[in-house]
This record gives structure tokens, sequence and C-alpha cells, in this order.
């Protein structure tokens, strides 16, 4: 893969005057060197929200559902907003490395692991959602299709929900199959550089007893390969599935055929949106900017401006197709979702993610690292708005008016969300800090090619 | 069940006499068992490796694993037959017919007894039993862990001896002292008891009986005694109206007693292209406003003027009234009642003599065959008059002793604070209550007296009809009847029951079977000699007497609320939690006030953000006394005119939870719940409402609600007022209920349950839900919960108000919204409800859809369907997704947030033992997390069922029941099974007026709806 030649006008994806020990030491930085300061207030900060996510989900599962702000007509609310939310953000990462790798999208290079990091930490906080969601947890097996004696008892295999159950495991243990496998050849890296011996050990454990062996780059490769085209579809599939919850129910504002496509393309759109959040950041803290660099996120912004665009024509799609299917219900529907008790609500999400992507039509914004960062903080408000907006507009004002209420959060329910967050950030912390962040074999295949020295000598672009 | 049945065995059986089969019956074992060649073979039993150490060690682990496994925990607090009574069979019901006296309600019933307990009241139908929400949720103050627990003097607790001889003592002392002894007791239709009061008399000499109801009749009483020389009401059977005119009637509710939504309802069905026709005036909006075709709102002073100018259209002028813009309506009203002629009835309930004359008067110069002057009826006997005389005399000191009972004067005297004034100047007071209540706390003895579950008694709620009250379990505390106590202090040794079977014996019975008589729990008399006369009237003093009444700006008019009655029950949190059919709010009385008032006032209600209702708080002042009361903005509300009910805020003898609301009784001067001259004054905080409906239109939805007119209904086909919706397939419009996904199930087979609701009969009342209430375990969650929209009711009755004059006017604007701006504009609008809307009702619950959008969705499929139609819940495979909730398109599935039995956060009565002895013993009670709703009562279906079996026969035409259709004595649910071509519910279901609740969806439900059809035929 080395050997691919880069045309002169393509910007150099590794800037600075880079060579293969530098990549190997940049990437093992953070994890050989001190947390400072800034980390270890940052980790605090996300612990105790976890730990009081935490408490709001013991809280929930020792007195009941009722302390959450649902109910009888709004059965749900913010519980499957966040898992839907969380499951849209954890579609970047396996967009970038495999969608990307199938199309020889060199630049994924520089953010696969910690966009596939974040996939696999933000899946973790979706598949907490339907769990917990649940009025008994502790039955939550009854959902696997487990043998048991009862004779015929079996889950329902007409429910979406239970769809969900296996995409959402699917995806996950297929995210990880092929993060780890990519890792392989970093920790080795790692484990090769430790003086300490433990950690030595750690990261050959981790490491899978990677030697560098030539076959072993053939079958890493190869791997890769088997693993992006498994998982391409799961890309598809995941978010397809979770429309399905409310694509296939009855509910006016729900029933909508729009939603796999819909959903895809907003997941994407959030997915990248939180890696530019995450790398915005990284990049400055860990000195990352030679390898995740100004490209790079303009890149990410295009394919949110992109998404973005695609979801702002699901709206509007779904307003015509509500007026044009003369359905009183389903007109009612989209008129209360756009104009009634929540109609800011539905400003929000209109706003945050159909028109904030627009000003990355411009070079100068989408270059700008502080824009960019401002577009991927608003997007992910936005699409949790819009998560929020389909299942509490359509639920409370749905067929019979004499049920119609309105849903109100409580702070258990919001304890809950920051403990995901919190959670998510000890995770991804974490991560930064023990992992290589960059999927540094890889980069190095492209110095050759696309690094700003040596596209230099190549290209004989002295200045 | 014996089984006759014989297996086949081999073919040998085919052969007449076979040796082979005839050895075969004799030999248990086909081969011979090989005992002895085992034994015999010495070699194998050597070699065995299991020796006799062994064995014995096999039997010795054995015996002890066995102990071990047998060591279980005791059964605790259940205790077995250990001599089965003869006529108990665990988990067979059993049901006693009985009556329900308490003075405000009077109901033949059937008391449904599970293993000694009483758990469930259904009307006694062979006894023309209407049970109300009340009497259906009596059951539960049976169990009401507050009850009075035994005699008390001056609150110490004492034994029934030293009560008797202490109250004997002072008893004689009265009787030395000549002042006489007063015994106020509520209506009390018994005979036995007024035959006991006067042995009383005849002990003590010098007693008076005086009869108090908390909500006052006397008007009507007074005019009916002027008009006809008997102090009773007519019987109205408004089955044979025609016309029905109201002048401030709520006939469905407890006016004169109530009892009379059977037979509306009975006339209001459109049979042979005729149905009465009702016309009311009013200034709440009632329970009869709401059913009325027309509704016309008159403030409570116009009332008056209205009834005169109707007596003046209808029969003769007797007293010229000004122009008002009522006499419109009043002249057509008048037409339409004279066209009908015998078959037309106006009623009145107008607390004043005058008007109540002038009512008779009409129906008397109409010869109005609905009412019933002969056959009277005595369930209000109260006399306002003699009340304020008692307590007059009490604070002169002119009464020796007070002897209270079935009555809680305390609580219910508008002048209380004078009556308790009163019970100290007298020597001896004593009151017979149920509940430690204010009449109790303020008297020296309370004595504590059973539920009439508990007790012996009678009634004569109609005239010559004769109703008996039999104990259904043994007293639960130490309590004593009235009657024994009478019995006891009259130095009597019998027992009430013998003294009641005595007097009927001698009486009533006239030679009947006692026993027949308690079976049946009514016994008629044969032939009824009519005791009213027919009097000559001043009417033209009565009119205009009648027009002297003065109104104001602003007027109070009292009401009664379906829940909580008088107030009696306020410690029932089935009857707390009952929206109130009309505003839907529960645990709560309030202060119902036109928009247009609320508006000049500056009072509001609003919406929080969880979609809870608050409303502003305002002080309402009557000569003195004043209250802070909430504000509910009521459509339909006369201007000018504010309604408050009765029955809330009592404080003594309930729980926390259940002293809800103001107590109304503090306005009712005079006994009038007629009050001018009130000011209001608004002030500031707010109040929460618990309302269980915040949407209060049906938002031009008019395939939710079907209705036409009788004129069309009459002679249009029924596919233009019931219309089928149409839906596309294949480029083709066809009837949305061809269209199927599915492959169509056979369901020709067995049993197919149905339940028809017809919205003609259903008047809304809520007995219903109380049934459903009391036979599934719906658990109480209370007014924080209900705020947060977390009702577990089973069973609902929605309530629509219209926004224009009718729900077509609705449909017609909603069609006329062109354009976006043009739909969202009258989609706003349509949100409000018209200053005087249309209102309908609808009983909603598991519409049972044989293509059940909650059946899909569950993952693990804990709802499923059955092979009788109905969508079943397996509560234990349920894991509580709530995405069947979210699916169901009848929000009708209810969610366990919280554990509500043995949780003191839900102090109700699934909270305390007593409180438990409720529970249908065949419906489990659900455990938090857990999705619940109406079951179309499958343990009623299964035991009908069953018991068919047992008997070995088919299942009777209609034998199958439910809770709510039971309990629906209107007629307007009945349930069945489609499959019988005999049940009414196969006829119902094929009707013309048929129709599914969301049609379109496609949803193919098992419950089906009749089109209302309201009279608007003007004369």
């Amino acid at each position: 893969m080395s050997s691919h030649y880069e045309a002169p006008i393509r910007r150099p994806l590794i800037v600075g005057d880079k060579n293969y020990h530098d990549i190997s030491v940049d990437v093992a930085a953070p994890v050989e060197g001190k947390a400072n300061k800034l980390w270890w207030i940052a980790f605090s900060i996300a612990l105790l929200a976890f730990l009081w996510g935490i408490g709001a989900i013991t809280y929930t599962i020792g007195t009941g559902i009722g302390v959450w702000g649902l109910n009888k007509t709004v059965g749900w609310a913010w519980d499957i907003t966040n898992f839907v939310w969380w499951v849209g953000i954890g579609h970047a990462g396996t967009l970038i490395s495999a969608v990307l790798l199938l199309f020889r999208q060199k630049w994924r290079m520089g953010i696969n692991r910690s966009a596939e990091a974040m996939t696999i930490f933000s899946v973790i906080q979706a598949g907490l959602f339907p769990i917990i969601h649940m009025g008994r947890v502790w039955n939550a097996h009854f959902v696997l299709p487990l043998p048991n004696q009862f004779g015929s008892l079996w889950t329902n295999f007409n429910s979406p929900l239970l769809w969900d159950v296996f995409a959402i495991s699917t995806y996950f243990s297929v995210s990880l199959v092929f993060w780890w496998t990519g890792l392989l050849p970093d920790f080795a890296m790692l484990r090769d550089r430790a003086v300490r011996p433990f950690q030595k050990k750690i990261y050959g454990l981790l490491s899978f007893g990677w030697t560098g062996r030539a076959k072993d780059w053939q079958r890493f490769e190869e791997v890769s390969l088997v693993l992006a085209g498994l998982a391409t579809p799961l890309v598809l599939s995941v978010h397809t599935i979770v429309s399905f919850d409310f694509a296939t129910s009855i509910v006016p504002g729900w029933h909508t055929t729009i939603f796999p496509p819909y959903f895809v393309a907003g997941a994407v759109f959030s997915g990248f949106a939180m890696v530019n959040t995450l790398l915005i950041i990284m990049r400055k803290v860990s000195n990352l900017e030679a390898y995740i660099t100004e490209q790079h996120i303009e890149l990410m912004n295009i394919v949110i401006m992109i998404t973005g665009s695609i979801v702002g024509c699901a709206y509007i799609t779904e307003l015509f197709i509500a007026w044009y299917s003369g359905v009183e219900y389903e007109q009612y529907a989209f008129l209360n979702r756009a104009t009634g008790p929540y109609w800011w609500a539905y400003l929000l999400m209109m706003s945050c993610n159909v028109f904030s992507p627009q000003f990355m039509w411009f070079k100068k914004l989408r270059t700008s690292i502080t824009f960019s960062f401002i577009i991927s903080i608003v997007v992910n408000i936005g699409m949790w708005f819009e998560r929020f907006v389909i299942i509490v507009t359509s639920l409370h004002r749905d067929y019979l008016p004499s049920s119609w209420t309105m849903f109100s959060p409580t702070f258990v329910d919001i304890g809950i969300f920051i403990g995901t967050i919190g959670f998510f950030f000890v995770l991804f912390l974490l991560y930064a800090r023990t992992f290589p962040v960059i999927a540094q074999a890889e980069v190095k295949s492209i110095l050759k090619a696309s690094g700003e020295k040596y596209k230099k000598l190549r290209d004989g672009n002295h200045e | 069940m014996a089984s006759n049945k014989k297996y086949w065995k081999s073919v040998e059986e085919l052969k007449e006499k076979s040796s082979i089969v005839d050895t075969l019956k004799q030999n248990e074992f086909f081969e011979e068992i090989p005992t002895d060649i085992f034994l015999g073979d010495k070699e194998t039993l050597e070699t065995s490796s299991t020796t006799r150490r062994d064995f014995l060690k096999y039997v010795g682990f054995t015996t002890a694993a066995v102990t071990l496994a047998s060591c279980e925990g005791p059964v605790v607090k259940s205790i077995p037959y250990i001599i089965q009574p003869n006529d108990i069979i665990p988990g067979v019901a059993e049901y006693y017919a009985t009556t329900m006296a308490n003075g405000f309600d009077f109901a033949n019933v059937l008391v449904k007894v599970r293993e000694g307990r009483p758990i469930k009241i259904e009307p006694n139908k062979d006894a023309n039993g209407i049970t109300n929400a009340r009497v259906q949720a009596s059951v539960l103050s049976l169990y009401d862990s507050l009850r009075l627990k035994g005699p008390k003097a001056n609150g110490a607790e004492i034994t029934w001896n030293e009560a008797d001889q202490q109250i004997i003592a002072k008893l004689n002392e009265v009787k030395a002292s000549s002042l006489p002894i007063a015994v106020l007791t509520g209506t009390s239709a018994s005979p036995s008891t007024i035959k006991l009061i006067a042995k009383l008399n005849e002990t003590f000499e010098n007693v008076a009986h005086v009869e108090y109801d908390a909500i006052s009749e006397s008007a009507a009483l007074d005019a009916f005694e002027e008009m006809y020389g008997k102090r009773a009401l007519p019987d109205y059977d408004l089955e044979k109206a025609e016309v029905i005119v109201s002048i401030g009637a709520d006939f469905l509710g407890s006016w004169q007693g109530g009892g009379f939504e059977a037979s509306y309802s009975k006339g209001r069905v459109p049979t042979n292209g005729k149905m009465s026709r009702h016309i009311q005036f009013e200034s709440n909006m009632s329970l009869s406003g709401a059913n009325a075709d027309k509704r016309i709102r008159v403030k409570p002073s116009e009332q008056n003027l209205a009834l005169i100018k109707l007596y003046n259209a209808v029969v003769s002028g007797i007293l010229t009234t000004e122009e008002t813009p009522l006499n419109n309506a009043i002249q057509k009203a008048a037409a339409q009642i004279k066209a009908a002629g015998s078959k037309a009835v106006v009623l009145t309930g107008i607390q004043d003599k005058n008007a109540q004359l002038l009512a008779l008067a009409i129906n008397k110069a109409l010869n109005s065959e609905v009412l019933d002057v002969n056959v009277t009826k005595n369930i209000r006997k109260g006399n306002d008059a003699h009340v304020a005389q008692l307590i007059a005399d009490m604070n002169e000191g002119k009464i020796g002793a007070v002897i209270i009972h079935n009555s809680n004067p305390v609580y219910t005297l508008p002048n209380s604070a004078a009556f308790v004034e009163g019970l100290k100047k007298v020597k001896l007071s004593v009151a017979f209550s149920m509940q430690d209540n204010e009449t109790a706390k303020a008297v020296q003895y309370s004595l504590a007296t059973p539920h009439y579950l508990e007790s012996w008694g009678d009634a004569e709620i109609r005239k010559g009809q004769y109703s008996l009250i039999q104990p259904t379990i043994k007293t639960l505390f130490n309590t004593r009847q009235f009657q024994d106590c009478l019995l006891a202090w009259t130095g009597s040794t019998t027992t009430y029951y013998d003294f009641l079977k005595e007097t009927w014996n001698s009486e009533i019975l006239g030679g009947a079977s006692w026993n027949q008589a308690l079976h049946d729990g009514v016994f008629t008399a044969d032939a009824v000699q009519s005791d009213t006369i027919s009097l000559e009237v001043d009417l033209e003093t009565a009119a205009s007497q009648l027009a002297e009444v003065k109104g104001s700006d602003l007027e109070l008019q009292l009401y009664v609320k379906t829940g909580l009655g008088d107030g009696q029950m306020a410690n029932n949190p089935w009857l707390q939690e009952l929206p109130d059919p009309i505003t839907r709010t529960s645990w709560d009385n309030y202060l119902t006030m036109s928009k247009a008032d609320a508006e000049a006032l500056g009072a509001t209600n609003n919406h929080v953000a969880n979609g809870a209702l608050n409303g502003s708080l305002v002080e309402l002042s009557l000569n003195g006394v004043s209250e802070i009361l909430p504000v509910l903005i009521q459509p339909g509300q006369a201007k000018g005119s504010l309604g408050l009910a009765f029955g809330y805020g009592r404080k003594q003898g309930l729980k926390a939870e259940m002293q809800t609301g103001k107590n109304a009784y503090a306005f009712y001067k005079d006994f009038n719940s007629f009050q001018p001259n009130v000011s209001l004054k608004l002030v500031s905080g707010e109040h929460e409402f618990a309302c269980v409906q915040l949407q209060n239109t049906l938002m031009g939805r008019g395939d939710i609600i079907k209705e036409t007119t009788l004129e069309i209904f009459n002679s249009v086909d029924s596919k233009e007022w019931n219309k089928v919706p149409m839906v596309s397939l294949d480029h083709n419009e066809v009837e949305a209920t061809s269209v199927d996904l599915w492959d169509s199930f056979d369901r020709s087979m067995g049993h197919h349950f149905n339940l028809s609701i017809d919205l003609n009969a259903c008047s809304g009342c809520g007995a219903c839900i109380i049934a459903c209430h009391a036979e599934n375990n719906v658990p109480v969650v209370g007014k924080d919960e209900i705020r947060r929209s977390r009702d577990m009711h089973w069973l609902r009755i929605d309530r629509y108000y219209s926004h224009e004059e009718d729900f077509a006017g609705d449909n017609e604007l909603k069609e006329n919204g062109k354009g976006v701006m043009g739909f969202k504009n009258t989609m706003d609008a349509l949100e409000d409800p018209s200053e005087n809307p249309s209102v309908a009702f609808q009983p909603v619950m598991c519409q049972h859809c044989n293509h059940a959008p909650c059946e899909t969705v569950c993952p693990v499929a804990a709802t499923s369907h059955g092979r009788q139609g109905q969508n079943q819940m397996a509560y234990n495979r349920c894991v509580g997704t709530r995405y069947c909730a979210n699916n169901c398109p009848y929000k009708v599935r209810r969610f366990n947030w919280f554990e509500y039995p043995n949780n003191s956060k839900f102090d109700y009565n699934m909270n305390d033992d007593l409180g438990k002895m409720v529970l249908n013993p065949d419906v489990v009670v659900r455990s938090r997390g857990v999705m619940e709703k109406c079951s179309m009562c499958i343990q009623m279906t299964q035991a009908t069922i069953l018991k068919a079996k047992k008997e070995g026969r088919p299942v009777n035409t209609n034998e199958f029941e439910t809770a709510c259709s039971i309990a629906c004595t209107a007629g307007a649910m009945v349930f069945g099974d489609v499959n019988k071509q005999e049940d009414t519910v196969k006829t119902l279901a094929e009707d013309k007026r048929a129709y599914h609740l969301l049609e379109h969806i496609g949803t193919k439900p098992n419950v089906v709806y009749h089109v209302k059809v309201r009279n608007t035929q003007e004369a």
C-alpha cells in the first residue's frame, strides 16, 4: 500500500518534517508521558458525571421507571432519545474505517483509530439505554433467544426491538474486532518501546504476540479488508434497524418509509460531528497536529455539510409527504411537531442540523478550527433534539385527543444522560492515555507518499 | 369430572371375548417381574459392587436429602379449612342479595363473596338494582382501615356493656327531666327501624325522629305533599318519555336520589326511528346537560323565570314575565312538550317548593305518563325545617338527648358551629358512625356501627318494594348496629335479626317465604294501595313568589359530584381517583366558572411543563363565610354562575391523602343549592389539579366519535352517516377494512368475544370504571401521579367538547381550513372548546384488536392474541419496554411506574392488610415494571365456560359478562360471543350503527361502538 502515488496538487496528510521514528515517538508520547493537570481535571469531571449517572440508574432500578418523567402517553422520551443519539454517534467510526478503507481514502488513517474508539464507547452508552429503560431490568435476558424449559416460549421475531438487540450487538462486536485488529501492530510498537516490564507485559498481551513478520502483515491486510467488507453493510443496517423501531410502528410521525436513509444520514452527520469535537481537542492536547491536519477537519466538515443537507431534505420531505398523504392524523402530527407546544425543539433541530452546516460551504469557515469545533457541538445538540422531536412530539399527541399530554424530564432523566456523557469521556480519556490514538502503522505506510517532507523531496517543490 | 372414556389398547379388543384382553385386564404387568431369578442368582448377587453397607449409605443419604428438601418455611397467614363450611368452596364465588341504604345511595345489589370476603358489588338486576360508581365502590369502605373499631366515650374506648349502662342511665335521666330525646338520622327507608324508633318512644317517651338529608330535597318533598298529600317523591320512568325538559335537574346525577340512568338510556336508543328528545336548562355543566340534545345555559335565578314561562306556554298564562333571550328556547321546548302531550315530562332541580309545585303542575296538566305519583319513593325524606328547629331547640337547652345515626351533621350542616354548640347543651349525645368522623368526635358517645355488608336491615326504596339487607361477612371490628343498640336500650333481649324477621313475617311478607325474600333481596307486595290524593294548589301565589327570588351578578350553584356524592365515602380511594365525568378531574372539588367570567376576574387555567393543569385561586365569600378555592374554567357554564361540589373538605377520620378539596356545605345556607350574592376575589397562588384529560376537544376528528342526527339516521342510508374509511388499493378506492396485510385467521370456531358500546345509551356515569377497578385489582396511584398523567384505569370514559356548536361544525371547520396557515389556524382554534359545547362521552378500554399493533412490537411476546379474540398480557413475561403502549393507537395500556401494592408512598387500600381484603383473588396484582390493561375480564369468561362445562351444557345465551357490562345498567355495554347467533352482541356488532374506533388503521378491534344519534328535531 505504501507504494501509491499521490499527485503533487494534493495537500500532504502528514505535515511537518516527520520520519518514521518521529511518528512512533509522537504516537507513543501520550502513553509514555505523564498526564497533565488538564487531563486530570477533565477526568475528574467525567468520573463525577459517571458516578452521578450510576446513582441515577441505581435509583431508577431500585424505585421504578416512575422516577423518570414518562407517562401513559409518552412511554419513551430521554431514554430512547439518548439511545438513538449515542448509536448515531457510533456511526462515524465504522464509516471512516470501513467505508473509507474500501474507497481507499488515505485521510482516514489519521482519524480512524479515535473514530473507532468513539464508536465503541458510544455504542456502550447506547446499549445501556435499551436495558435500563425496561421496567424489569432483572429480566432483560428475556429478549435473548435463550433455550428454556417453557416449551415454545421464545422471543418475538416480529419486534423491531428484538432486531435492535441483534443489530447493536453485531455492530458492537464487529466494530470491536475491527478496531482491535488495527491496534495490534500499534500495541506491538508500544510493547517494543516499553521500558518497564509491567507495561511490556500488558502491551505484549494486548498485541496478541504480534511479531511483525511479513506473514503477519499480509494477514493483517487481509483481515482488515474482510472486516471492512463485513462492517460496511453494518454501517447501513444498524441505523436502519434503529429507525425501524419507529418506522414499523403505527404512530403518526413515526410510521414513515423515509426513516432508514434519513436515520443513516443523520447518524453519519452526528458521528462526524462528534469525531470533530473529540479530535480538535485531542490533536491540540496530544500534539498530533501533524497527523490530524486542517485538511482532515475540512474533509470531515464537508461530510457534515453533505449529510446535514441530506437530513434537511428528509425533514422537508417528511413535511411534504404528510401534506401529500391527505391523512389528517399524519398532517396534524407534523403540524404539531413544527408549531405545537414543542415548536422550540423543532426550531432548535432545524437550525442546528439544517442551517448551521450550510456555513461549511465557505472555505474560510470550514478550515477554521474554532468554528469547526463550535459547529460540531451545535450539530450534536441538534441531533439530540432531532431524536427528541421525533419521539416525544409524535407520541404526546397521537390519535385520541383524550390522551394527549406533555413530557417533562426529571432530574433522574437528566442525571442518566449526563452520566453516560461522563462514562463516555472516562473511557475516552483513559483511551487517550493508554492506547495508540493514531493508527501509526498505517500512517507510516503513507509517509513516503503523502508526508510533507517526502512530497517536497519528490516533487522538487522546494521553497 | 369423572371420565368414562375407554382407551384403545390393541387389535385383540376387536375380537369378542378375547382371552388376551381378559388376561390383560387382570394383569397389571405384562411380564412377570423376575424377582426370583434375580435373587436366586447367587453369582450375580455376590459380584455386585453394591454392598450392604453401601446400600445403607444410600438409604441414609436419600432419607437425609428428602428430609432436608422438605424443610421449607411455613405458610404464613393462611388458614386451611379444617372443617370446611358447607356452602363455601374455595375458588368459587358466592353471591348474596342485599341492599345498600346509607341515606344517600339506595340500591338493590348482589355481593360477590370469595372465601368469606365480600369483594364486589353488582346490581341486583332481578330487583331493578342500579349501581352507580359510589355503590360499586362501597365495598372498599368496608375495608377502610380508619373505621371506628369499637365504642368510645369522649374519645376513650369503652365496652358495649359500659356504653349501654351509661347511655340507658342518661336516657332515664332525660326521661325524668321530661326533655325530648331527638333521634337524628339520615333518610331511613327502613320500616323496621322506624318501628324500633317508635319502640324507643314507648320506653323513654318524648322521642322525636328527625330525618335529615345532607343534600336536601325538602322542597320537592314539600311540594309533592302540598299537591298529593304525602311527603314522598314521585317516581319517573324516563323510558316512556318522548320529550324530557329539565330545568336545573341533574337527574343522571343524584337529583331526587338518582337512579334514573337506566330508564333514561332506554329511551335514548333510537328504536323504530324514535328516541326521546332531551332539553336541559342549567347553569353548571351536569351529566344530564352533557347528555342533552339541546342544552341552554341559564343562570340559577333565571331558571325560576324559565320555569314560569314554560308553565305559561304549556299550561296557561299564570304570571306575565319580562321578555328574556330565553323566550325563544322556551317556546320551542313548550311546543315540543305540547306535541308529545302525556309523553312529555318536566323536571326541575330548583330547590324551591314553588318551583317544584310548578313542575308537578305542568306534568299534571300534561297528564304525563312518565311520572308515577302513586308508587312513591322513600329515598329522600329529610325535612329542613325540622332540622333547623332541632338545632334551635338544642341551643335553647330544650333537648335532653341527641342520638345521631347515618348522618354526619357536624360536617354537612351549613351552620355546623351552632349544632356543635347545641350538642354541648344536651345531656346526652350519641353518634352511630362507621368512621371517627367530625360528628363522632363532637359527641359524648361515638358508637361504632358495622358497614352495610356486615349488617341486617331492610329498606322500602319504592312503595311496596321491600328490600332486605343481610350481612355477607362477620363484623370485622367490635361494632354493633344502631338497631341492636335500640333494642338493648329499650330492654329487649331479641337481636335485630329476630326483630327484623318478625316484623317482616308479621307486617310485610303476608305469608310469603322469608328465605325466598332473603334470597331475592327484595319482596314486592302484590297490590299497592295508592295513598296519594290530588289537592288543589294555589299556583299563582307560587309563581309570583318564585318570580320574586332575586338573583345577582354572581350566583353560586352547589352540586353533587359523581365521585364523592355527599362526602360520606371520602376515605374511599377508588372514588377519590374516579375522574369526574365532566371535568375529568379527580381528587378535588373546585369552583367551576365560565370563560368570560374567569377572564373578567383574571383567573386562568394553564398547563405546566408536564402537561398538568393548574388553576388560579379565588376567595369565595357569602355572608361572612369565605373559602379559598381553585378555579376550573368550565365550558358550558352559564355566565354569571359558579359551581361548587359537595362532599369534599373533610378532615376527620381520613388519611392525609384523602383530605382533598374544600367543604362546600359551608355555603349551603338554608339548605339551598342556589346562593346569590356571592363575591369573588382573586388571590395569589395556583392550585394543582389532577386532571386526566388535558385536551378537551375532539379536534374535528369525527371518525373517533361518529355522530348523526335522528333525521338523517331515519332517512338516509347508513353508508352516509356511518362511513367506512376508504383507502387506495391498486389505484382503486376500497374500504379500509377489506385491506389486510396478513392472512386471516379462522375465528369461526369456539368463542369469539366482542364488547359493544352504544354511545347513545352511555351517559358517562362512571360505574363501569369502579366496577373494573374492583374486578381487576386496578391500583390507585394518588393525586401526584395523576398529575403526571399516570392514571391506571383500564377503562376510562373520554369526554369531548365541541369547538363549534356541535361536532358536525368542528368537522366542517376542519374541512374548510385550506392551505398551511388555514390548517394551522383551524387546528389551533379547534383546541378550544365552545362556550356552550356539545358533549360526547366515549368509554375506551383495550379494543382487543385482532390485528393488534401492540402484539407485533413486544420483543418478548408478552402480549399476544388469545383464541377467543382477547389480546392477552402475560405479566410474568413482560420486561416493560413500553413499546406496546407507544404503539397502541387507543392509549389504553397502563404501565406500573412504581410498585403500587405494599408501598408506603402509595398509602391506599393495597398498602394495608385490611384494604387488601377487597382484592379479587382471580386476578393477579401486578408488580412494578410491567404493562397492564383490560383483559376483557378473562377470569370471568373462563369461569363461565368452566361452569357450563361442569354442568355439562353449552354456555347459555348472553351468559358471558364482563365487570363493566354488568355494572352498566344503562345497557350501553353489552358483552358476548359473536360466534353465538343468539347472543345480543352478535346482532349489535352487525348493527348499521356499529363502527370500530380508528377503523382506518386496520386494527380490527373486538370492541364495537355505536354511532351517536342526536335528536335535533325541534317542534
